[in-house]
């Protein structure tokens, strides 16, 4: 596996590898590099499978990490190719032309973080979120628990106390706040 | 149409035989895999209930409510989580964070019932019949989401710091603080067990946010000595902190000196809003005996309320116990300068090297101002009164630790003895390891307490870094006598001390006498304990007041006295640290404030 890395090194000057396990690596590369590596790996290295395709959102960072996990199944080895995307502009080549079912993954990252992929079948129809109206939820800057409050209404008889206000209650109650500022008006 | 076609219809009949994977009673049958995530448990021994599973919950399913036989106390809210199964999704995120780990997900997955508000509970409440079910969603050791290891405090070596008195804990910069800060949880389970009741989640939060500003705003409203506390704090916070069940807790007395050592000392005003306010702006006046952490804390509300204050102290400069008493490595002067100009600044009129009882009366003040606090402290020390006792160059540590603050040379010997196991007796050490190194090049000095090893009043670390600089620390026995020989001190006999305390709790020392040991030594220090100098009382003043069993004033939850318009708060009262004497003075001065309005 060293050895193929180091071809593929050589080939396209990657960024950054990791060895998880014996049976699991990945590399990241470039955006544009994608394609190129992905026919290679898969005509020449016998990465025929594609397990998953799935995204990170790294919002300090103004990215998305992209993750497409290929598997050979003669050395039974998982190798992930990382890419990261622009955030803003959140749009990747589709590997529908690679893979045909991975159709399907493009449309859940497209509907779960608003990830395009131009020309990948049936890429903006519902993937499982009929009718919505927010931000994409996976995209880390969705509120859920807005979301949450505002979609499903409280059963009645529902009320909560803040630790710290409850002790004091509790606890303390005669200590009261720091004294106010007198001035000449006051 | 192939053979196989037409038979293979008939090769179900080949399965007939075998055992069914269908499972008959999918209820009971079909328990959840090991690490599922079932119907929640809490473990009421280990909860504190710190509310972070509410925090977390991104459905808002979980409400933080009194349960029955769960007591409201120190580092324990005594609320419990309740959970709304409507709108819960088991995502386990309550699990994950919760600090003390007693928040856990059994593998059980089925409930049925008929009333719809029972799906509404409070784990660990009732019993269920998943409680004690061993299988099911824990906390993960390996992916936490809360970091349990604290910011490394950068401290002076051994070897830079044992020959001189200079600061030894460098404080944290603002990377440091920042990641510090980013350890809290805002719980808040701190602030009860706070004398003072600091918003310390608030002024983390501030820090967090990078407003230092809003973060000594936050420091002033209930503490006006932040250098000082920030250094030397006892911070009992920290032990009640929700980390520190499971790891380190926040180090919320270094994050408080971070944000004190931020301001510098001519911008307080501006920062704090008090740029006019020379001038009392009302008519009445306040005086204050000692210019330590009680009083200041008592003249700095006082002064921000308007009123006219002045403070009387014995000695010739502020700080009481935290200059006098608390060696220099441990809290810098020009520290406690800059807490104390401060208040200064603000109006607060100061009389040094006057003793209240000899150079002026308290019956003068009573008649002079409209009302007194006083916050004389514990300076005098506590002498085991053993045979040999009385010997010359036998010290009080309060005295010695006294005089070095007053600058004023003491004449350490080559072998010294101290008594004591507390926080002071590690002062006196610490103190006495430097000067026999600025004077001899060497240290011999031993510590004993009655007190074993476990039990040692002191602070761990100091314990540790009284060792690092070379002194020796030999707890566990007895004092029983000093050998003098030709008025000389030879050493301390001491035999093994057993237990401190009885059954009850009580001081109440046995000792085992066929244990002795003999420590050479040609001077020693007594630190066992402080006593208050209340000589400045007349007889017909103390006639006016109430004594509890141990000889302490009593005074009322606002430090009032039963002469109303004596109020009296410190060591003498409530402690002995810094943090209960701002906190009484806090109190007091709002008290004052309500008594001379009527």
């Amino acid at each position: 596996m060293e050895y193929l890395l180091n071809k593929i090194k050589k080939m396209i000057k990657f960024e950054a590898s990791i060895k998880q396990r014996d049976d699991l690596y990945f590399i990241t590369v470039k955006k544009e590099q994608l394609e190129l590596i992905l026919s290679y790996l898969r005509d020449n290295e016998g990465f025929t499978h594609l397990a998953f395709l799935q995204a990170v959102d790294y919002l300090e960072d103004n990215k998305f990490q992209l993750t497409y996990m290929l598997y050979n199944y003669d050395i039974k080895v998982n190798l992930g190719i990382k890419v990261y995307i622009d955030r803003e502009k959140a749009e990747m080549v589709s590997i529908h032309k690679f893979w045909a079912h991975s159709w399907q993954y493009q449309r859940e990252l497209h509907e779960m973080y608003g990830i395009n992929f131009p020309g990948s079948p049936r890429v903006e129809e519902s993937f499982v979120l009929e009718g919505w109206e927010e931000i994409p939820p996976m995209r880390r800057d969705f509120n859920t628990l807005e979301y949450s409050i505002k979609t499903y209404y409280q059963r009645p008889g529902r009320s909560t106390n803040d630790p710290a206000k409850y002790m004091k209650e509790k606890m303390y109650k005669k200590y009261a706040e720091s004294p106010k500022i007198r001035r000449d008006n006051d | 149409m192939k053979l196989k076609d037409i038979l293979s219809p008939f090769s179900v009949w080949k399965k007939a035989a075998q055992k069914p994977w269908t499972i008959i009673d999918p209820i009971n049958d079909r328990p959840g895999a090991e690490n599922y995530r079932g119907f929640h448990r809490n473990d009421f021994e280990k909860c504190i209930g710190c509310g972070s599973c509410e925090e977390i919950c991104q459905n808002a399913a979980i409400d933080m409510v009194p349960v029955e036989g769960q007591e409201t106390k120190e580092g324990n809210s005594g609320l419990r989580p309740r959970i709304d199964y409507g709108r819960c999704c088991w995502c386990a995120l309550c699990v994950d964070v919760c600090p003390t780990g007693s928040l856990t997900m059994s593998n059980e997955y089925t409930w049925i019932a008929d009333e719809p508000e029972e799906y509404r509970f409070v784990p660990g409440a009732a019993k269920t019949k998943w409680h004690d079910e061993e299988k099911g969603y824990k906390r993960s050791q390996d992916i936490q989401l809360i970091d349990y290891d604290r910011v490394d405090m950068f401290e002076l070596s051994p070897q830079e710091r044992d020959k001189s008195f200079i600061e030894i804990v460098k404080g944290y910069n603002k990377e440091q603080a920042m990641k510090e800060a980013e350890r809290c949880l805002e719980c808040g389970i701190c602030i009860a067990t706070c004398p003072a009741h600091m918003d310390i989640p608030g002024y983390i939060a501030a820090i967090r946010d990078d407003d230092i500003e809003n973060a000594f705003r936050i420091l002033y409203e209930t503490n006006p000595l932040p250098e000082i506390c920030g250094r030397i704090c006892t911070h009992k916070c920290e032990t009640v902190c929700a980390l520190h069940n499971n790891g380190e807790s926040i180090a919320i007395r270094w994050l408080k000196r971070y944000i004190a050592d931020q301001i510098p000392p001519e911008k307080y005003k501006e920062v704090l809003g008090t740029e006019h306010l020379e001038d009392p702006i009302l008519n009445k006046k306040v005086a204050i005996i000692g210019a330590g952490p009680a009083g200041i804390s008592a003249a700095y509300y006082l002064a921000i309320m308007g009123y006219k204050v002045k403070i009387y102290e014995a000695l010739p400069d502020s700080g009481g116990m935290a200059r006098y008493g608390i060696p220099e490595y441990r809290l810098p002067y020009d520290q406690i300068d800059m807490d104390y100009d401060y208040i200064k600044s603000l109006g607060v009129e100061i009389q040094f090297n006057t003793k209240v009882g000899e150079d002026i009366s308290l019956e003068q003040l009573h008649s002079d101002y409209d009302a007194v606090f006083t916050g004389t402290g514990l300076h005098l020390g506590r002498s085991t009164r053993i045979s040999g006792s009385d010997n010359e160059r036998v010290y009080f540590a309060t005295d010695l630790l006294r005089e070095v603050s007053l600058g004023n040379e003491i004449d350490v010997a080559e072998n010294i003895v101290v008594i004591g196991g507390g926080n002071v007796a590690m002062d006196i050490t610490r103190t006495l390891t430097r000067l026999q190194n600025q004077k001899f090049g060497k240290v011999q000095v031993l510590t004993t307490s009655l007190e074993s090893e476990d039990i040692m009043p002191a602070d761990r670390e100091e314990v540790v870094e009284a060792r690092e600089e070379k002194a020796i620390i030999d707890p566990g026995w007895g004092p029983k006598k000093i050998e003098i020989e030709n008025g000389k001190i030879k050493g301390l006999h001491v035999v093994k001390c057993t237990s401190v305390f009885d059954e009850e709790g009580r001081f109440n020392p046995k000792f085992d006498e066929n244990q002795k040991k003999f420590f050479e030594a040609d001077m020693i220090v007594e630190s066992i304990g402080q006593g208050m100098d209340l000589s400045y009382l007349s007889e017909e003043i103390k006639s006016g007041l109430k004594f509890g069993s141990r000889g302490r004033i009593q005074v009322n939850e606002n430090f009032q006295s039963d002469l109303k318009w004596l109020f009296i708060g410190g060591d003498i009262i409530e402690g002995p640290d810094v943090i209960h004497g701002i906190a009484n003075g806090h109190i007091a001065a709002k008290a004052i404030d309500t008594f001379l309005k009527k």
